[in-house]
């Protein structure tokens, strides 16, 4: 444990990485405490499932972990892992048939995701109001309307995530958030 | 926090929507510095629409999902299960006595293994959009950019033009 409160403060990812790729535990640790939280946001964003999310995101790290001797690391490590997760998420929608466009009308917002408790009091209702919408908005939309809130990804990083250009993540993030200003009013 | 943005994209010219707005969810999260936030604050301070955004960008960074606190733990107890198990499976070997590994470029190769979910990319593959959304729209549903076939297919030219059309034609305008 101390060797992973040491790693935790400063050690880049790619560092971290170096240390994975030959099974150190204590690498491996920091990498998915400082990452398991976007990893799960994009999980839950393709599955709307708590639940099957968790799994997703669980089988994208044994999956990561177990190819970062293929990882060339011309990407980030976030966006790698990112990506895998949004594929393990495609994976586990194709094996349950639930396509979230086929439940645009009737989708529920995510269970139990609410806001943090000490903006709960303030905001929770019109908070919960705006997530709902988001989940009303197409795929890549949504996902680039989540990665640039919820994870300050740059529209380069999210381009990576979701499989587009820079340019067509940033319109996807734009226009999802036009959308959702139509739907809030 | 990621990014720690300090200068204004493109130099010295006051902050106009299309950056503001670009940069709202950084500000919403305090990752801007000061000199940025200042810029994006005085524009705020005039625009009414770049302002009715913020608002949207705050209720939706407010409601972000909640992460399962036991999530860490239990991707960890999966990884270390996974490093326990490898080496049994690469140990055996089916009946006819090919590895695990030839086994399976054996069955990719015939195509029986077709669910590509169990692919690693090396990097962020390039083709998950086109396979996962082929035929969905991922432009707007409300005509904006009917017979846009991709987003893809454009240029930046395009995608810029697109851009200053989402600006210009958002609710409430610009400023």
């Amino acid at each position: 444990m101390n060797d992973e409160r040491r790693l935790d403060d400063d050690v880049p990812d790619a560092a971290l990485v170096e240390r994975a790729r030959s099974g150190d535990a204590a690498a491996q640790s920091v990498l998915v405490r400082r990452h398991h939280g976007a990893a799960f946001g994009v999980a839950l964003s393709m599955t709307r499932d708590r639940d099957t999310a968790q799994d997703v995101v669980q089988d994208a790290f044994v999956k990561a972990f177990g190819a970062l001797d293929g990882f060339r690391g011309d990407a980030a490590f976030k966006t790698w892992l990112l990506s895998i997760t949004a594929n393990e998420a495609r994976g586990a929608l194709r094996r349950t048939k639930r396509r979230r466009e086929t439940a645009l009308d009737d989708a529920a917002p995510v269970a139990a995701g609410g806001p943090d408790p000490a903006e709960a009091a303030v905001t929770s209702r019109e908070a919960a109001r705006a997530r709902e919408m988001l989940e009303r908005l197409p795929e890549k939309q949504r996902l680039s309307v989540s990665l640039r809130i919820d994870e300050g990804l740059s529209f380069r990083e999210i381009g990576e995530v979701i499989g587009s250009s820079e340019g067509a993540a940033r319109v996807n993030y734009f226009h999802g958030i036009r959308r959702l200003r139509e739907l809030m009013e | 926090m990621n990014e720690v943005h300090g200068t204004r994209p493109g130099g010295g010219a006051p902050w106009d929507c299309g950056d503001v707005r670009e940069w709202l969810p950084d500000h919403v999260a305090g990752r801007l510095d000061a000199e940025a936030r200042s810029g994006v604050e005085a524009h705020l301070s005039a625009c009414v629409s770049c302002a009715e955004e913020l608002e949207l960008v705050r209720l939706l960074h407010a409601g972000r999902p909640r992460v399962p606190e036991e999530l860490p733990d239990r991707i960890l107890e999966a990884v270390r299960g996974e490093a326990v198990r490898r080496p049994r499976a690469s140990a055996r070997r089916p009946w006819w006595g090919l590895s695990a590994a030839a086994v399976a470029a054996i069955a990719l190769g015939i195509g029986i293994a077709s669910d590509d979910s169990t692919s690693i990319p090396s990097s962020p593959p390039e083709t998950l959009a086109s396979e996962f959304e082929e035929g969905e729209f991922w432009v707007s549903d409300d005509g904006l950019l009917a017979g846009a076939p991709s987003l893809e297919g454009l240029s930046d030219e395009a995608l810029m033009e697109l851009l200053e059309e989402l600006n210009t034609e958002g609710p409430g305008g610009s400023a």
